[in-house]
Parts: structure tokens; C-alpha cells; sequence
């Protein structure tokens, strides 16, 4: 266990930059935006004033996971890391890293609905569809998608590291063809009203927590077997 | 390791290869472009995987194998770091991962080698790229080394440096140590046991001293040289009008025979003819296997 620890600790000696730089990047994104709908004044409607940049911190932290796999690994293994210990430690620091920045956007979030949209009605955080009823909700909303992105980081990084590009292109090329078949059949048995019923049938809670977190857990096991036998 | 075989598709990287590193020692793992240098070294590691074959490393198979890896620091060619590491993360990093890291020790290479500890690993040119992985090694006190070619890009200065500086800490920290190298000149003075491997198959695999002194230069003229060499293995011969040169092995004495000149061999030399006479092709090497 101590040794997960470590694993976790070196993917953060430099933790200005793992942690603080997607922080400070949504933050930028933010400035960017109050200032925007500050000068636009009233020419966006109270209703048109929901930015989606949120989602870049969600696509950081993919981007920052592939690197753990395709970075980090080989590192770590010369050091005389074993495989196992290597994907815990990982697991570890994914798990905690989404947990914290769910309070940090949850706490963000309730600022935003304390100064009426940071002064500019403007809604950054508190996105129609990511709204719950209570702080733990919340949290969670924000967490769990953290946990999925950053499992689908990891895996497309193991998929790099075991089978090289030609992995890559097969996994993209197969979940291509996968969604574009159900997108066929979809529309072949007329099944989109009761895709649609179903998605809207469900809370938003669920399809942000549920959903979310059977994709970490699927792709982060996926992930697990084709590491132990990847070469770094 | 005994036996051990490696295959990717139809090419045989490792074919049959039994060796025995020898605790507490230097090792020189010599052979040439693509001879499976590298594949050896990732599979005592664990990294790699044998086709066939046995390996035990302190006395287990190291595949995931938390008690043997814990005491293995591995520096390969082209070692990668993290983009994002300065050269200070990667050394806590490694002062993390290794029980015996001696932070005083890596503090005084840094200074020594002239390493900048505050920039980013992506700004270091090829040389102070592998200056860092000397030093991790070096500091790592791990207690099986190894060091997979690790001088690319370093001048003559800096690979001396690596070599007295290798040689002192080991005399004071005995540990098992593996240097792969092409500089096979170079570190003749440091290696203890030389293990020669060439097309997946070991040839060489002795105590420095001895292999040393069992090969010998024999030139004089060509009949008595005949004579002399008659039975033995000859490693390379080169004639020159009446007289001829010839290098053989196996050379336990040196009689006084007149006319018959002797001449110890370099330890590159005998790697050289050791390899030829294997029946490679001279030219390029096929690569790495990596």
C-alpha cells in the first residue's frame, strides 16, 4: 500500500502543474466568460446566457491521463514499479483528483447562484441539465464524469502502449462502427422515440452518476488487463 | 536466466540463452546493434516477456514481482520522462521509488555534471537527458542495476565521469551492476564479467581476467605460426607476405617458441573476432529490438 501511495505521490511531484493547471485554465476560461457576458450586456437573453466551457476541464483531464499511461508508465517501471502497484497508485490519484475537483465545482457552483450569475446572470457552473437538488447530488454529478473521462484517458493510453497505433486506429475504428451500427438499427426499427423516452425517463443524476460509472469501471478493468502485458 | 527464448512473429530475438549474473559484480552485456541486448534487460526486469525459458532473479520470476522489483532500477537508452517533469521532479521521483536513493549523493552528480535541477526535462538537449538517468541509477543504490546504453549523446568528458564515478560508488556500495555498451574499450577497466551475445545466442559469458588472458596475438612466420595455432580456435588471421597474424583462444601458456611473437588482445578485439567468427555479416547492424 505504501508503495501505491508513492506511485500516486510521483505523478504529483510537480503538482503546480497535474493539479493546480486545470484549475487555473477552467478559471481563465471563466474570467474569459464573466467579461464576455459583461460586455454583451443585454444583448444575450437571461435564457441564452449558459456557456458550456465547463467541459474543458472534463477534456483536460482525459488528455492529462493518456499521458499518465503513455508518460508516467514507462517512467515508473524502469524504477522497479510492477504493473499492478502502477494502476493502483493511478486509480488512486484519478479517484481522489475527481473528488476534489467535484467540491471545487460544486462550491464554485454555489457562488455562481449566490451573486446571481457572478454579477453577469451568467451560468457556467450551474448548467440546465447539471443542476441537483442537494450538495451531495451535486458533487456527485460533478465527480463521476471526472472518473469516467479520466478511465477513458487511461485506457486509449494502455491501448497506445500495448498494441502502438495501429491499436488505436482498431478501438476508434471499432467504436465508430459499433455506435454507427446502433445508430442504423436504431433508425432501421424506428426505435429513436423510445431511445429518446428512456433518456428523458431517467434523472439527470443517474445518466450523470450511473451511466458515467459503469464506463470507468468497464474501460478502467478493460484498461487493467491490457496493461499486464504492455511493454513500457 | 536459462534457456530463455523471446519471439516477436518469426523473428527470434532471443534463442536459447542461459546466463548467471554474478552478485555483487560489474557486467558488461556487450554484442551489436539488434543481438538482444535490450531483450534480455526487459525480461530480468520483468518488462518483457520470455517465449520459453527460465528466470529467477534473487532467486524468483521478477513478472510483477513486487520483492524483486523494489531492489531494480532499470535506465534504458532513451529513457522517457514525464514532458512535464523538471529535472528535480524526475530525481524525487526516483528518491520516492527507491529505498536505498541517496539524495547527497544525487545532489553532488548534479553539481558535478553541471545538470540544471530546475529545467523541464523536454528543454534538456539528448546528453543532459542522459546525464539524468546516469545519475538515477548512480543514486539509486538499487541492488540490481542495469544501464541499457546509457551514454547517447554524452561526450568523451561526461561518459569518463559516468564510468570513475560508477566504479568509486560501487567500490563503497557493492552492488550487481549491468552496463550494456558498444564502448567496449572504454569499459574495459570497469567490467568484472563479460557476457558477448550476438544473434539471441550467447557466445561469451566469463570473468573479464580470465577471458582476457586465455586469447592471445600470436604473429611470426607463417609456418611456425602455423604450427603454433594448429588445433586451436582461431578468432581472426591476417597474413602479410611471409609472416602471419593470427588471434586464437584457448592460449593457457605462452611457450618461448623463436620467432613467434606474442600480444595480449583488447577486450573489443576479442568481441570483434568473437562476433566475426559467429558468421555475422560486417556492415550496419539490424537495429534494436525495442
Amino acid at each position: 500500500m505504501r508503495r501505491v501511495l508513492d506511485v500516486a505521490r510521483i505523478q504529483t511531484v510537480n503538482w503546480p502543474w497535474v493539479l493546480a493547471w486545470p484549475v487555473g485554465l477552467l478559471a481563465l476560461i471563466l474570467v474569459f466568460n464573466i467579461v464576455l457576458f459583461g460586455a454583451i450586456g443585454d444583448a444575450a437573453p437571461p435564457d441564452g446566457r449558459t456557456t458550456g466551457a465547463l467541459m474543458s476541464i472534463y477534456f483536460v483531464m482525459l488528455v492529462v491521463h493518456l499521458q499518465t499511461i503513455t508518460q508516467m508508465f514507462p517512467f515508473a517501471l524502469g524504477m522497479g514499479v510492477t504493473r499492478r502497484t502502477f494502476y493502483a497508485g493511478t486509480a488512486l490519484l484519478v479517484t481522489a483528483q475527481a473528488a476534489v475537483y467535484g467540491v471545487v465545482l460544486a462550491a464554485l457552483r454555489l457562488v455562481e447562484s449566490g451573486t446571481g450569475g457572478w454579477g453577469v446572470g451568467v451560468r457556467f457552473f450551474g448548467l440546465p441539465f447539471l443542476v441537483q437538488s442537494n450538495v451531495f447530488a451535486q458533487w456527485l454529478a460533478y465527480t463521476v464524469p471526472f472518473l469516467a473521462v479520466s478511465a477513458i484517458g487511461v485506457f486509449m493510453g494502455v491501448v497506445f502502449k500495448r498494441w502502438g497505433q495501429p491499436g488505436v486506429y482498431m478501438v476508434s475504428l471499432g467504436s465508430a462502427v459499433v455506435l454507427g451500427g446502433l445508430a442504423v438499427l436504431i433508425t432501421w426499427q424506428r426505435w429513436w422515440p423510445a431511445v429518446g423516452s428512456f433518456f428523458t425517463s431517467q434523472s439527470t443524476l443517474v445518466l450523470l452518476t450511473v451511466y458515467p460509472l459503469l464506463i470507468a469501471l468497464v474501460l478502467g478493468g478493460a484498461g487493467w488487463l491490457a496493461i499486464r502485458r504492455a511493454t513500457p | 536466466m536459462s534457456g530463455v527464448s523471446k519471439r516477436y512473429g518469426d523473428l527470434t530475438a532471443l534463442d536459447g540463452v542461459s546466463m548467471e549474473l554474478q552478485e555483487n559484480r560489474i557486467h558488461g552485456l556487450l554484442g551489436r546493434n539488434g543481438a538482444g541486448k535490450t531483450t534480455v534487460m526487459q525480461i530480468l526486469t520483468g518488462q518483457g516477456f520470455e517465449t520459453a525459458g527460465t528466470v529467477e532473479v534473487f532467486g524468483q520470476h521478477p513478472y510483477e514481482n513486487a520483492n524483486v522489483l523494489n531492489r531494480v532500477c532499470f535506465i534504458k537508452e532513451s529513457q522517457r520522462y514525464p514532458d512535464n517533469f523538471k529535472v528535480k521532479h524526475a530525481m524525487r521521483a526516483a528518491q520516492l521509488l527507491h529505498a536505498s536513493w541517496d539524495d547527497g549523493f544525487a545532489r553532488e552528480l548534479i553539481a558535478d555534471f553541471g545538470l540544471p535541477a530546475d529545467r523541464s526535462i523536454k528543454k534538456l538537449s539528448r546528453g543532459m537527458l542522459s546525464i539524468v538517468g546516469v545519475i538515477i541509477g548512480l543514486a539509486s543504490r538499487a541492488p540490481l542495476t542495469f544501464f541499457d546504453e546509457p551514454y547517447l549523446g554524452l561526450d568523451a568528458v561526461a561518459r569518463q565521469m559516468f564510468y570513475d564515478r560508477l566504479l568509486a560508488d560501487y567500490s563503497e556500495h557493492p552492488r550487481t551492476v549491468v552496463l550494456s555498451t558498444h564502448l567496449i574499450d572504454e569499459v574495459s577497466d570497469l567490467i568484472e564479467h563479460v557476457v558477448l551475445i550476438d544473434k539471441g545466442r550467447v557466445l561469451i559469458d566469463e570473468d573479464a581476467d580470465a577471458l582476457r588472458s586465455r586469447a592471445v596475438t600470436v604473429t611470426g612466420p607463417v609456418a611456425a605460426v602455423e604450427s603454433f595455432v594448429a588445433g586451436r580456435t582461431q578468432l581472426h588471421r591476417e597474413q602479410l607476405g611471409g609472416f602471419l597474424r593470427v588471434t586464437v583462444s584457448g592460449v593457457p601458456e605462452r611457450p618461448m617458441v623463436g620467432g613467434l611473437e606474442f600480444e595480449p588482445v583488447s577486450l573489443q578485439q576479442l568481441v570483434v573476432r568473437t562476433t566475426q567468427t559467429n558468421g555475422a555479416p560486417v556492415g550496419a547492424g539490424n537495429g534494436g529490438v525495442r
